[in-house]
């Protein structure tokens, strides 16, 4: 069976971190959000794969290649234009000769979840989780296992089950779906509810698996703890002695633990890393290749992306570093509780840290204030206290 | 150049040749052709793709054959001239891969004999040749044709009287073996074809003769003694040769440079590391190589003069066996990508007969450059199918640049300090890159009104000018249009002369010591109503006031710049050949390693 994995939207809730790459490409815990997908699709023997991708497919592309280093083969399809996940499918259709699986390429599940699906197929089959929050999403109203409406986004409380994105069709949905785009509807919930109303068997499967969204970026640290938990994958690079690690740590070639580091587990540290002497990294924090962490510096809870140096005597908690940023010596992040004002709702968080953007210098002993976020390809002069927001490509001074 | 493969084995052999083919056709031909052993032989050739080959192409049974892509020395590309060719018999055939410079003695001398030949080239001398000397020992055969042969050659064999047996040889032409789990033995000019079988390959050394069978091989020298050689594990997988959805391997492989940077900096940035790969009692260094591999030695040579204080010379391996020297360079670096240039690995042997100590810089593991070098040093970039070079290009940089922070240190001319900072800037390129790769579209509107030109020059002064050698090579290679590199302060002795407002420069311009200089060589060139392109940093207001179009890469330390420069030219440079519909991966008359003189 193919499967159509759905990469090609931005996520443009989680800017900046997707300046330059879509949502997908995100990591957590140790690898690309989409890769969370591709591995579950192979577990259970799927292993032909169309990507759609989109924004920033490069990105996408020379990451998975033709998906031989995973085990699956992998096609890709363009969707120019952003328009809808109904539509997103319906570029893959030349592709797609008999029935198929839909996967959002932008959550996490695991193999457990597909075959489920794949052991309740009916004419269409929508795999259902219970959310605390279903108003972000797709909504089911189930009468026994039989989906009787799917509602986009409801303003009031209808159940609290909602559509995962995992989908298993019969290739004649092709027909429907393309009727409804040609109208003009072009999300996937929409055709679904068009096939209830035409009388599709439609199936809603309660699923146990593990199934993680992201919606802002603060979600990512959560994220990253939840799935950062199994034992470490590698254990490549040179140790000096002196270095303590403890719980699971796992380092990957060429990365080199200077003398004195502490690493409490869980923590994943990428390839051709340089950290310490004297440092100290706490879970649950992700590390990826080519990062520099000088002398005297903690990490703790914090996911710190490729190709990003952190100077000496810095404290990093609670926070996302984005890739190819450098940060000199003596770098706060104010780390404390808060609540935060997003997209008109309060959320309340534990402890909340930072988020810089990619590219982004910031000088000599910056603090930043807990929940603020620096964007992408700024300058931070040596300093500087940031208090509020900064957006992409500004100079603080 | 010519590509050869070969396979003897228990599946249908037509099909597996014709798909190992496709995986040499990156290295350019212009015909191509397959012969597979069975009840007799079968032999299909023909001018062009190897998809015309397979447009015409008959069913074919056996599970022995051999498959050859020519790229025209001897001959034009024709139908008659394409290999495989045949012995006067047709039971036996034959391809080759290289020049056999006696061939018309040897041809005269056939003839006289009474054997017939069928094209004007070269190589069908060989196989009269090795007709000649069988009495049904066909290793026996090959060897003492051989020793007759002056010239290069990698060529492989099959006879109908050997059912299921190759034999093959090479002089200065690379040829590798390997065999599958499956037990089938494969021969090819480089490892992509046998990837699919293998990740296990042995190279055959010159003088080296093999015959394949029963799912093994066994190499002789020419004398007929066994000889052992090394078996080499290549971490390429399939996939790395394919093209992931992307349009052409070219784009694949310029996007794929912020990745294949990383790992040629990996394990070797360290104090530890750089110390281990200085080489000591160095005074002068010279570096050898051709086509884009001596652009990346030009830049290297600002940067071993920069970083190591040490003087640096560097020359075109075709001319450097003709040099004079009291005293060589007590370091000769040879640079090519494949480790199979022909030119590159000759200087490098008239530099070992010099009696200096020779560095290669390759990116194929096991490929012969490697195995006479004294020290490698692989750049890790994983293969590249693009005839136009592009990561192999700034992974050697990240070479060089390593090999001039280990030569600074052995000298004592860097200090621990400036090394700290250099190297914290060097770590930084894989994201500055990926900066220059998010911008693609400001590039591609760049290249939209570059794309009917007929003429355009590339000018950069110091670390910038061999940049700018490159991005004129990009541009002419695979568009094109012709264009050239110069040095800026050389525009006013002469290439002004020819421009106009329809003749573009483009320009790299960063905030080095020599920035007001390019400044005032735009003005120059604005004076003439030319249009001007300008590679320089993106928040660079001054700059972007002078010049037509800017296209932005981010601030680097001035001694990287070539690397993010580059990488906006190759953009440039892919565009513009898209936007004129050329053929971007296999462009023509190019061969991707060149293993002809």
């Amino acid at each position: 069976m193919k499967a159509v994995v759905l990469a090609a939207g931005e996520g443009t809730r989680l800017r900046p971190l997707t300046v330059s790459r879509p949502k997908v490409m995100l990591r957590v815990g140790d690898k690309p959000i989409m890769q969370y997908a591709i591995d579950a699709l192979r577990e259970v023997g799927v292993r032909d794969i169309i990507i759609v991708v989109g924004y920033q497919k490069e990105r996408i592309q020379t990451f998975f290649e033709d998906g031989e280093r995973f085990g699956v083969n992998i096609s890709y399809v363009v969707q120019r234009k952003q328009l809808g996940t109904g539509h997103a499918l319906l570029c893959a259709r030349e592709h797609l000769d008999s029935d198929f699986l839909v996967v959002p390429g932008d959550n996490i599940l695991d193999g457990a979840m597909i075959a489920q699906l794949l052991d309740h197929r009916s004419e269409v089959t929508v795999l259902a989780t219970e959310s605390a929050q279903p108003r972000k999403y797709g909504v089911l109203e189930l009468d026994g296992d039989r989906v009787v409406r799917i509602i986009e986004k409801p303003p009031r409380r209808i159940s609290n089950l909602i559509s995962t994105g995992i989908y298993y069709f019969e290739r004649r949905f092709l027909e429907l779906l393309e009727r409804e785009v040609g109208a003009g509807r072009f999300e996937l919930s929409l055709a679904v509810q068009t096939a209830i109303d035409e009388g599709f068997k439609v199936r809603g499967q309660l699923t146990k698996g593990l199934w993680l969204d992201v919606v802002f970026p603060w979600d990512l640290l959560s994220l990253n703890a939840r799935v950062l938990t199994d034992g470490p994958s590698r254990q490549a690079g040179t140790v000096e002695s002196g270095v303590t690690l403890v719980g699971p740590v796992s380092i990957g070639e060429g990365s080199v633990l200077r003398s004195g580091t502490y690493i409490k587990g869980p923590v994943s540290i990428g390839a051709g890393c340089e950290i310490g002497p004297n440092v100290v990294v706490y879970p649950t924090t992700s590390i990826g290749d080519n990062v520099t962490i000088s002398p005297f510096s903690e990490v703790r809870n914090s996911l710190v992306m490729d190709n990003v140096s952190i100077g000496g005597h810095s404290y990093v908690s609670h926070s996302i570093i984005d890739e190819g940023t450098t940060i000199q010596s003596h770098f706060v992040t104010a780390a404390e509780p808060k609540l935060l004002l997003i997209e008109n709702e309060l959320i309340q968080i534990d402890k909340i840290g930072t988020i810089v953007g990619e590219s982004t210098e910031i000088g000599h002993r910056v603090v930043v204030d807990a929940g603020r976020t620096i964007g992408a390809y700024c300058r931070v002069e040596a300093g500087v206290r940031i208090i509020k927001d900064v957006p992409d490509s500004a100079r603080v001074v | 150049m010519c590509g050869i493969v070969g396979y003897t084995g228990n599946r249908q052999a037509l099909g597996l040749l014709i798909e190992g083919l496709k995986r040499l056709e990156y290295r350019g031909y212009d015909s191509a052709g397959v012969v597979v052993l069975g009840e007799g032989l079968n032999l299909q050739k023909a001018k062009g793709m190897i998809s015309e080959l397979e447009k015409r192409l008959q069913p074919a049974e056996g599970t022995t054959g051999l498959a050859h892509t020519r790229w025209a020395t001897h001959g034009r590309p024709s139908d008659e001239n394409a290999h495989p060719f045949l012995d006067c018999t047709g039971r036996m055939a034959m391809v080759h891969n290289g020049i056999v410079e006696n061939f018309q003695d040897l041809r005269e001398r056939l003839v006289a004999k009474g054997h017939r030949f069928a094209s004007d080239t070269d190589t069908e001398t060989i196989v009269h040749l090795i007709e000649s000397h069988y009495r049904g020992d066909l290793v026996a055969a090959v060897r003492k044709a051989c020793k007759e042969l002056v010239g290069t050659y990698a060529i492989a064999v099959l006879h109908a009287d050997h059912p299921g047996t190759l034999v093959a040889a090479r002089f200065e032409n690379p040829l590798v073996v390997g065999v599958s789990a499956e037990g089938e033995a494969l021969l090819a000019s480089d490892v992509t074809p046998l990837l699919p079988y293998t990740n296990d390959f042995t190279f055959l050394e010159d003088g080296d003769v093999v015959e394949l069978k029963g799912g093994a091989f066994r190499i002789t020298d020419l004398a007929g003694r066994r000889v052992e050689r090394p078996t080499h594990h290549v971490d390429w997988s399939v996939e790395d040769a394919q093209k992931g959805g992307f349009e052409h391997f070219m784009l694949k492989e310029i996007f794929e440079q912020p990745h294949a940077i990383l790992q040629s900096m990996m394990g070797r940035i360290s104090d530890e590391a750089l110390e281990a790969i200085a080489p000591k009692n160095v005074d002068k260094v010279k570096i050898v190589a051709c086509g884009t591999s001596y652009h990346a030695s030009l830049i290297g040579k600002y940067a071993l003069e920069a970083i190591a204080g040490l003087d640096t010379t560097v020359e075109m391996s075709s001319e450097y066996r003709y040099s004079n020297l009291a005293r060589e360079s007590a370091l000769v670096i040879a640079v090519t990508q494949s480790g199979e240039t022909i030119d590159t690995i000759s200087a490098l042997r008239e530099a070992k007969r010099r009696g200096t100590r020779t560095v290669a810089i390759s990116n194929v593991v096991g490929s012969t450059i490697t195995r006479e070098a004294h020290d490698t040093f692989y750049t890790r970039a994983g293969p590249e199918i693009g005839v136009a070079a592009t990561k192999t290009f700034t992974t050697q940089l990240v070479a060089l640049y390593l090999l001039a922070f280990a030569l600074g240190r052995r000298q004592g001319s860097l200090g621990a300090e400036e090394l700290r900072r250099l190297r914290e800037e060097l770590r930084k390129l894989p994201a500055k890159v990926q900066q220059v790769l998010n911008s693609h579209e400001a590039i591609k509107a760049a290249a939209a009104r570059l794309k009917d030109v007929r003429d355009v020059y590339f000018i950069g002064r110091n670390i910038n000018y061999p940049a700018a050698l490159e991005g004129a090579l990009k541009l002419k290679e695979i568009s094109y249009i012709h264009a050239e590199g110069y040095p800026a302060g050389e525009l006013k002795h002469g290439p002004i002369a020819l421009l106009d407002a329809h003749t573009p420069v483009v320009a790299i311009v960063v905030d080095d010591a020599v920035r007001s200089k390019m400044i005032s060589n735009i003005g120059e060139v604005s004076a003439r109503d030319a249009p001007v392109y300008a590679v320089g940093y993106e928040d660079d207001l001054e700059l972007a006031k002078v010049v037509d179009v800017l296209l932005p890469i981010p601030r680097t330390d001035p001694l990287f710049s070539p690397v993010v420069a580059v990488v906006a030219l190759q953009l440039l440079a892919y565009y513009v050949a898209l936007m004129r519909g050329c053929s971007i991966d296999k462009p023509r008359n190019l061969a991707k390693s060149v293993t002809v003189e």
